[in-house]
């Protein structure tokens, strides 16, 4: 097993979330207004959790540049609020697979994972 | 009721455009220059600037049939009233600039637990070719009550 290099981002800020309502489309607005947010008794607008699975695909892109997925699953642990800083962490276990967690800086859980590259490195 | 359902919904054939793609990848920040020059994503052995990895949601929801479709007319539950709670995909071949994607969804499996709803569905992405590119497989939670 090899530990992989750890990715701290920076906090993510609503303007981010704006940006990507509009990039993927999915303009639920739990992601972008407060109100909408509350009525839905949360406590604030939440991050799509496609946004924490895009930046999970980023880090593994980062870990193994020259590699594609071959597979690639997660779950979602808990809704991620604005300002967060999301620190992820990942293992490259036998053969060609691994294992992601993406979690705050308080170590609460975001999202945990498994994906699989297409060729081997162990 | 589940028999009076459709048990497929179609999305709207969807073609890749580059400039959303740059939008995708610049929104989520990703570094990687083969989604933004041609010229490296050929050096890189694609036939064109390919998709990251979560690219599949623009096709969900940037569609003439979309996701909020799935959601309303197909799952019969208010848009913001649910959760993503798993996704995953298995990749088959690359989706390039100018493919054609058509993508199709099942709703494999329902079941209350805890007094939620749990929708599982799974997604075949095919291209111009009928090739399948990739299978996509959500768990959608309609929330009944929110814990945050």
């Amino acid at each position: 097993m090899i530990e992989l290099p750890t990715i701290i981002k920076s906090p993510i800020a609503p303007i981010d979330l704006v940006k990507y309502s509009g990039a993927s489309g999915d303009f639920n607005e739990i992601h972008t207004v407060p109100a909408v947010a509350q009525g839905q008794r949360l406590t604030g607008i939440i991050v799509h959790g496609m946004f924490v699975m895009g930046w999970a695909a980023a880090a593994i892109e980062e870990w193994f540049p020259k590699r594609q997925l071959k597979s690639f699953s997660v779950r979602f642990q808990a809704v991620t609020h604005p300002e967060t800083v999301l620190v992820i962490t990942g293992n490259l276990l036998a053969g060609n697979e691994g294992e992601i967690l993406v979690e705050d800086r308080e170590g609460h859980p975001k999202l945990v994972g498994t994906f699989v590259l297409q060729n081997k490195i162990l | 009721m589940m028999s009076e359902q459709p048990i497929i919904f179609n999305y709207a054939p969807f073609l890749i455009e580059s400039g959303k793609i740059k939008e995708f990848a610049k929104a989520l920040q990703l570094n990687n220059p083969v989604y933004l020059d041609e010229e490296v994503a050929k050096s890189a052995g694609y036939r064109g600037i390919p998709t990251p990895p979560t690219f599949t949601t623009v096709i969900d929801f940037w569609n003439d049939r979309s996701f909020y479709q799935l959601v309303s007319d197909f799952l019969k539950l208010t848009p913001n009233n649910v959760l993503h709670g798993e996704q995953a995909y298995e990749y088959y071949k690359a989706m390039v600039v100018g493919d054609t994607i058509s993508a199709q969804v099942r709703l494999k499996d329902q079941f209350c637990k805890k007094g939620k709803n749990f929708f599982l569905l799974e997604t075949v992405y095919k291209n111009q070719w009928n090739e399948t590119v990739a299978i996509g497989r959500a768990t959608i939670i309609e929330m009944l009550e929110v814990n945050s």
